[in-house]
């Protein structure tokens, strides 16, 4: 895959962040931007028929830089905790307020 | 010695959990003896290093240094920690109540601390990442923490912007590992001038500070600052108005130091950004009526009132003076919003219009609030006034520069005195419960100000390793600026805030929307792309 494809997946990301008017495509938007910058660095670490850096029998000729890969599941796990706490967030904020549209909670006063 | 800065990070982490584990009664003194704890470990630290921070750097199991986690810490770094420790003891000491059963609260805030010290001390770049987005996290849960809707439409709006700034950060993260090869700080800050003019490089310094703009509240994007801080508890609000916001200045000041080799010259555009911080900042905390709003629309245009010092140079008076700012603007601002707490608590209403009567009713909690009031306007003799002075001094030379300040002082000036009507009037309500601990806590934070204020150049020689001797700070031409500032808040709050004209109720209305905030966000992120990368 190209980088310049996740570019793309990234732009799309901070699009429907700068667009949407609902907080679930909000959060959604997040995630997109967040799949984005991780295919862009695993695609920077990724050698063309590079092998897996993991030391074993398969750790011949040129092995993929092993550091991206480590340091995106950290990034994954991290991405899903920031989604699961904005969707509880956003189940609260429906109880309260009966909307999840960005207009109406952020134009009302206090919510019940 | 050399592993204090791994205990300063896991021992309030830890008591966090094992509080969250056994929800006892007595458990909540475990808080008080692991902030004792840090506090011995840190000073023990700084008695080991003081002076020599070269050989602080500490990788973790013996990795080499291109691909281990390392801490390492200076001057900076270390004068930081001393605040927020001094931070968590007096919101702990704040929220501190006999067998009350807060654990969630107690781990929460712990957990933070432990976050906010590895923020501060570490050497590499994606756990300055890792250590923003947790800050994000828990920040966010400590701001929905009063369940109400104000508090999670709050929280929200938070979590996501602020996500989406830190993701940013990230990108500027590969960026750099992908020139660099490795993401030590102090391995790409040795290596940059080899780069300094690739494109690339200043692209992920672009990325890198749209992140930190975000995190910490820069002009387009601070629309969730007073969102957040206004509906948090109150000592939550002075953790984060005092301290958390400043974990984004302190991200700044050490990629500045990282691209110090670079290409770069970021001293105009961030004094502009500070400048716009500053003034419409103060534009917004004019036209407000809610105390707490008031105070964090202040946090905003003080962040300003830093960043125009900030971005100066490393070794000039007037960066100092923006890192002296925020240690001043930590304490008064941390005092000013747990006595608005105080006050809020015993009347039962926010609204600056309906509180009266407060001196006669809480003679101590008013005498702190004007201290602190008399700190942030810059009066002589407060520490505000020092960094003031200082930023002042480093920008006499330049006109504009100078009347920007002038500016935002009057305006500081002028909603302060708004809001020190709320001492004036006839006692309307009697305290029933006198909370000590509260009241300690303020004293402290009161006695920071005023010692500050007073004695700043041991202080700073100490903990800074810098000379501010040569600055001449108590001169009549300040005292005077000050009084003059004083009489023209005076006079615009009678004649233009008072009536309440219909640009007032404007500003006051305005709400910026999410997917509004979002596009600034971009917007930003082009222009900065423009400024540094393309011309």
């Amino acid at each position: 895959m190209d980088p310049l494809l996740t570019f793309v997946v990234i732009l799309i990301g901070f699009y429907g962040l700068s667009t949407s008017k609902n907080i679930i495509k909000s959060v959604f938007s997040v995630t997109i931007i967040e799949s984005g910058v991780i295919l862009l660095f695993l695609n920077l670490g990724n050698l063309e028929g590079g092998s897996v850096p993991i030391v074993g029998e398969a750790f011949t000729g040129i092995v993929s830089d092993p550091l991206p890969q480590a340091l995106m599941i950290t990034t994954i796990v991290i991405g899903s905790t920031v989604t699961a706490l904005a969707l509880m967030l956003c189940i609260k904020v429906f109880h309260h307020y009966g909307t999840v549209e960005w207009r109406e909670i952020l134009r009302r006063g206090e919510g019940k | 010695m050399f592993l204090i800065p791994v205990y300063l990070i896991f021992v309030p982490v830890l008591t966090a959990l094992v509080i969250y584990v056994f929800k006892n009664k007595h458990i909540n003194y475990l808080a008080l003896v692991s902030q004792v704890i840090v506090t011995v470990l840190l000073v023990l630290y700084h008695n080991e290093f003081q002076g020599s921070y070269a050989d602080t750097l500490f990788v973790f199991g013996n990795w080499s240094e291109r691909v281990g986690i390392s801490l390492v810490n200076d001057e900076i770094s270390v004068s930081f920690m001393f605040l927020s420790v001094f931070s968590w003891w007096m919101v702990l000491i704040y929220t501190f109540e006999k067998g009350k059963p807060n654990h969630n609260f107690l781990f929460f805030l712990l957990f933070l601390q432990g976050v906010f010290l590895g923020l501060l001390q570490t050497n590499d770049l994606f756990n300055m990442f890792v250590f923003l987005e947790l800050m994000t996290i828990i920040v966010t849960i400590l701001i929905a923490f009063k369940k109400t809707g104000d508090a999670f439409r709050a929280g929200i709006y938070y979590v996501l912007l602020n996500t989406a700034g830190v993701l940013a950060f990230l990108m500027g993260i590969i960026f750099l590992y992908n020139i660099f090869g490795t993401i030590n700080i102090l391995v790409i800050s040795e290596n940059m001038h080899l780069v300094g003019d690739e494109t690339a490089v200043k692209f992920s310094y672009v990325l890198l500070m749209s992140g930190i703009a975000v995190k910490s509240a820069l002009f387009p994007v601070f629309s969730w600052l007073p969102r957040a801080h206004g509906v948090a508890q109150s000592a939550i609000s002075a953790l984060l108005s005092g301290l958390i916001v400043k974990g984004g200045l302190y991200v700044f000041i050490r990629m500045n130091m990282m691209f110090a080799d670079a290409n770069l010259n970021y001293t105009d555009f961030f004094y502009v950004v500070g400048a716009l911080t500053a003034v419409v900042g103060v534009m917004f905390a004019l036209s407000q009526k809610d105390m707490k709003q008031i105070l964090a629309y202040h946090t905003v245009s003080q962040i300003g009132i830093v960043m125009m010092g900030l971005s100066s140079p490393h070794d000039t008076e007037i960066f100092y003076g923006g890192l002296l700012h925020i240690f001043n603007h930590a304490l008064f601002k941390s005092l000013l919003f747990l006595g608005a707490g105080a006050i809020i608590k015993v009347y039962g209403n926010k609204k600056v219009a309906d509180v009266r009567g407060v001196m006669r009713t809480m003679p101590f909690v008013s005498a702190v609030m004007i201290i602190g009031m008399l700190s942030i306007t810059g009066a002589p003799f407060f520490n505000g006034f020092i960094s003031k002075a200082i930023i002042k001094y480093g920008i006499m030379d330049s006109g504009i520069k100078y009347w920007i300040l002038f500016v935002v002082n009057i305006g500081t000036a002028t909603s302060f005195i708004k809001m020190s009507q709320i001492f004036f009037g006839p006692q309307t309500i009697t305290v029933r419960i006198k909370k000590r601990m509260q009241n300690v806590s303020m004293m402290m934070l009161a006695l920071g100000c005023v010692l500050l204020g007073n004695f700043y150049i041991p202080i700073t020689e100490g903990y800074f390793g810098f000379e501010l001797r040569e600055v001449s700070v108590t001169t009549w031409k300040n005292f005077f600026d000050y009084f003059l500032a004083l009489s023209l808040g005076f006079l615009f709050y009678r004649y233009v805030i008072a009536p309440d004209y219909k640009p007032v109720r404007y500003i006051r209305g305005y709400q910026m929307s999410f997917e509004g905030s979002n596009y600034v966000f971009v917007i930003f992120l082009v222009v900065m792309t423009l400024y540094f990368v393309v011309f």
